[in-house]
């Protein structure tokens, strides 16, 4: 039991990307749900790194850092918009926001 | 105006053509538009006045056409379009024929606007009733002019619109809109043959300009078979028969002919001024006026001439005995009208054109004035029209009684009269001028046209009788009152022509002075006639026969037999209802109800139409809009996809609930079956 | 060997934490969770050559995001009537069956995969500052200052969205 092939760390990264998809189907809570995105967004950089490894090109950390750049304006905005929503609607469960259907 | 101050008349009618047509079009737009607003006086004036003005033209285009240089004169409005390489032009033209036609549609035209300005004095809805009769006359004159058969088509279409305008003009009146209706249908079966004989000629000769068709015609070979088209393997003889045939369909639809003519009669719920000038002196007769505007076609076909010939004496004897036992006043000139047409018809297929147009001409007089005396005699009595219920009105309305008179006078044919002698040229043609291919049709038609002759003099004058002399039978309460000046100057106007157009038709030494008048029109048909002749004559291989005798002592016989047949007519009317014999018709009636019954109920023609034709058709319709329309597609088709659409939306609305993760579940439901598609 | 003694023990951390993320009640505890799994992440990134992107996932990640997730639970003061009752609807169903199919059928195929092993010898200064600083400001110099840019932008709707009043 060497070294770890490569379709382990494939298959970490979409077991947390399960869970994290988990997260935001399941969860009714807005910060969960924002939580599940947040580690979707890791579960993919966990792909990223393994095939820059696999592949020993550094492309594919450059591609992880522009993730969690994006990661991290997301979160600014994302939480603005539950600090919005709890200021107006008085609540963070996703089953009463349901203006869209207008 | 010009045109007026132009030193050749005939070079300026060339732009003056079109007036004739455009007057009563711009005053039909005038008052149908405005008519409400401009008061009953201005839209007698602009009526009126449109037709004059067109009539004026008219005036000029026969003076040019029968003393100046040129006998044609044709006005090249606009190229209207062109099917492949057959251009329709939108011309008109004027020659001595249209030329008699148009003088005839505008004069008894403004005659009969000038009746009508009092004759509708009660009704409100005068102005729509004269944008309707203009209309009627721009139409007309546009048949009359068309310088090709398209835009006679046009003109052909246009009266049979303002026929239904009119006759359906009380449309609060169910039977009289389904009168107008009628009148539409027939007339769309006989425009359709019309339309048919027109492909057929387009298709035959490549234009349909009479003036071409005329060049072309000279140089025809029936016994030609056709190479290509749809006519491949006919002869040119038989296609030209057919194209004839059919065009011949379309006469009879509008001329009121076997089979077509039953809704001359019902036109009659129009009011009486528009029977007097569409359904009697004009439109009607528009089908004989297009066979001898082609008649150097119909000479080609001896087929196609003893059908018109053959359908006309027998239009001629049915419709006068289906006259012989109306009571309406109306109805009788209506039958009479319809028999007349025969009589005319008989004159064009026998090959006397100028016969048929000079009784289309005396008949526009008479029947004019007659179908406007009818008109008086309704004014008079408060628009009742059984004549059973008349007599004796000669006291009360001497204008009336005289000119219906002198009218009945001529109809019948008696010696000195218009009629008589346009009636006795038909006749004379008939039985002198020879068939090589059909033998038995002169006679036919003479013997026929005869009895139609002898049962026009009875029922006429029955009605005549009836109608004036006698004691009142009905309404002896109300006082009959003579019309004023608009209605009786018309009756004498048209009662004086009734008379004076005998001029024309006097037997002179060389011919009568229509028939030289008309030769230059009718000469490439009667050299036609004698090319068929002379092959026909070749193949049954039987000498040429000579033209027709003209001289006086060959006609006299047929004269004197005309004569005679007429008196004997209004004898038997005044034996029956004048003299001793007046309880006979009571016991004919009684005697043999069951031909009174026929005879009443116009053999039951209409009948016969109604359960053969329009019930079945009817019945499909009902089939088609019950089954098919109501049920299969409005019920089936159109509700049930907006059910359908609302069972599938009912569906899919759970899934546009507006919550967000939802839609995120069915993301991603469907990414995972994409992804086991692709992948697992 | 080394490799694979860390690997297994960290990716085990890395997915009890997310699960205990996505089972807790309260959400202080789940972004507790988070941080955990988000730790045990940075170190699989480590045992990938990945020195710098472990780094920042600890500092921005752990640090700057789940502070900022942590601060923002506090400013909205929930309590107990806030949190959410688990309930069993077609939608969890189907969503956590969604999850779950998803994470098998990728299972399936990597297990498919041939049993291809990490390289072992890697360029020189693979992963480290320089050299993704190399590669970041060479050829990735426009996406940088776009992401840049996107902050900025990020920044300002932060606020604009957040504030009551402008």
């Amino acid at each position: 039991m060497g070294s770890v092939p490569l379709a382990h760390y494939l298959a970490l990264g979409s077991a947390l990307f399960a869970v994290g998809f988990a997260a935001l189907l399941v969860r009714r809570n807005a910060l969960v749900v924002f939580m599940g995105v947040e580690l979707m967004l890791n579960a993919a950089n966990m792909t990223f790194l393994a095939f820059s490894r696999a592949h020993q090109t550094m492309s594919g950390q450059a591609a992880a850092f522009f993730v969690i750049a994006v990661a991290a304006a997301e979160a600014a905005v994302g939480l603005a918009i539950m600090i919005a929503l709890v200021r107006n609607r008085n609540t963070l469960n996703v089953d009463e926001v349901d203006t869209l259907k207008y | 105006m010009e045109w007026l101050s132009a030193m050749n008349p005939a070079e300026g009618l060339q732009d003056a053509l079109r007036w004739i047509v455009l007057f009563p079009l711009f005053g039909a737009a005038v008052n149908g538009l405005l008519g409400k607003r401009l008061g009953r006086a201005n839209v007698h004036l602009v009526a009126c006045g449109a037709v004059f003005a067109s009539f004026v033209i008219s005036a000029i285009a026969l003076y040019t056409v029968s003393f100046g240089d040129v006998s044609r004169i044709t006005d090249q409005w606009w190229r209207w379009f062109s099917i492949g390489n057959v251009p329709v032009e939108m011309s008109l033209t004027i020659d001595r024929l249209s030329a008699v036609m148009m003088c005839v549609v505008t004069g008894v035209g403004f005659l009969i606007h000038i009746f009508s300005t009092e004759y509708m004095s009660h009704d409100e809805g005068y102005w729509r009733y004269f944008a309707y009769l203009n209309l009627f006359v721009a139409a007309m004159s546009l048949l009359v002019l068309g310088s090709n058969l398209l835009v006679m088509f046009v003109g052909w279409e246009g009266v049979g619109l303002a026929s239904y305008l009119l006759i359906g003009f009380w449309y609060t009146d169910d039977a009289k809109a389904f009168a107008g209706r009628k009148a539409f249908v027939v007339n769309r079966v006989g425009d359709f043959g019309f339309l048919l004989g027109i492909f057929t000629l387009v298709g035959l000769f490549g234009t349909i300009e009479f003036e071409q068709l005329k060049a072309l015609s000279a140089s025809i070979t029936p016994d030609t078979v056709l190479e290509a088209g749809i006519f491949s393997g006919w002869t040119l003889g038989a296609a030209i028969t057919m194209a004839c045939l059919f065009l011949f369909l379309g006469a009879t639809g509008k001329s009121a002919q076997l089979p077509l003519y039953v809704w001359l009669p019902d036109a009659m719920a129009g009011p009486t001024p528009v029977s007097a000038l569409i359904h009697a002196a004009t439109m009607v007769t528009a089908g004989v006026y297009m066979v001898a505007r082609l008649s150097f076609l119909y000479a080609w076909s001896p087929t196609a001439m003893a059908t018109v010939a053959v359908v006309g004496a027998l239009t001629a004897i049915f419709a006068a005995l289906m006259a012989y036992a109306q009571n309406d006043i109306k109805k009788v000139l209506a039958y009479s009208t319809v028999s007349q047409l025969g009589f005319m018809f008989i004159g064009v297929g026998v090959g006397a054109w100028w016969a048929a147009i000079y009784h289309l001409v005396t008949h526009a007089f008479f029947k004019a004035c007659l179908f406007l005396g009818s008109g008086s005699v309704m004014h008079a009595m408060r628009d009742e029209t059984d004549i059973r219920l008349f007599g004796g009105l000669r006291k009360e309305m001497w204008h009336t009684w005289a000119t219906f008179g002198i009218s009945t006078i001529a109809i019948t044919g008696v010696l000195p009269l218009s009629g008589f002698f346009s009636k006795d040229a038909i006749l004379h043609g008939a039985h002198a001028n020879p068939n090589l291919f059909f033998p038995w049709v002169p006679t036919f038609t003479y013997a026929i046209g005869l009895v139609a002759a002898l049962s026009t003099s009875f029922y006429m004058w029955r009605m005549f009788n009836l109608t004036f002399h006698g004691e009142r039978r009905g309404m002896l309460e109300h006082r009959a009152h003579e019309g004023g000046n608009a209605m009786v100057g018309p009756l004498w106007v048209l009662a004086g022509l009734a008379v004076g157009s005998l001029v024309w038709g006097l037997p002179l030494s060389g011919g009568a002075r229509f028939e030289n008048f008309l030769k230059p029109v009718f000469r490439a048909a009667d050299e036609n006639i004698a090319r068929m002749t002379a092959l026909g004559a070749q193949k049954l291989g039987v000498p040429v026969p000579p033209p027709p005798a003209h001289d006086f002592a060959a006609m006299l016989p047929g004269y004197l037999i005309a004569l005679v047949v007429a008196l004997i007519g209004f004898g038997i009317a005044w034996y029956l209802y004048l003299g001793p014999g007046k309880d006979i018709p009571a016991k004919i009636a009684q005697g043999a109800p069951a031909l009174y019954r026929a005879f009443a109920n116009k053999f039951y023609v209409d009948e016969f139409y109604q359960a053969v034709i329009v019930a079945p058709l009817s019945a499909t319709a009902r089939f088609l809009w019950r089954v098919v329309d109501a049920f299969a597609i409005d019920k089936l088709v159109v509700n049930g996809s907006a059910v359908l659409t609302g069972w599938i939306a009912q569906l899919f609305r759970y899934f546009q609930d507006g919550n967000v993760q939802r839609y995120a579940v069915v993301m991603a439901v469907s990414a995972v079956v994409i992804l086991w598609i692709f992948l697992g | 060997m080394t490799e694979a003694m860390l690997f297994y023990p960290m990716a085990l951390v890395a997915i009890g934490g997310a699960l205990g993320m996505i089972a807790s009640r309260n959400p202080v505890h789940g972004a507790m969770y988070l941080v955990l799994s988000f730790f045990g992440i940075a170190s699989v990134y480590v045992l990938l050559a990945a020195e710098l992107i472990a780094a920042l996932q600890i500092i921005v990640y752990a640090g700057a995001i789940m502070v900022l997730f942590v601060f923002v639970i506090m400013l909205l003061n929930l309590n107990e009537d806030d949190l959410e009752r688990p309930r069993l609807t077609p939608g969890t169903i189907f969503g956590g069956a969604a999850a779950l199919a998803f994470w098998m059928i990728s299972f399936m195929v990597f297990s498919d995969l041939p049993d291809q092993t990490m390289p072992t010898e890697l360029p020189e200064g693979f992963g480290q500052v320089a050299s993704v600083g190399r590669l970041i400001f060479g050829p990735f110099i426009v996406p940088f200052e776009s992401t840049s840019i996107l902050l900025l932008v990020a920044m300002v709707g932060a606020i604009v969205v957040a504030k009551p009043r402008i």
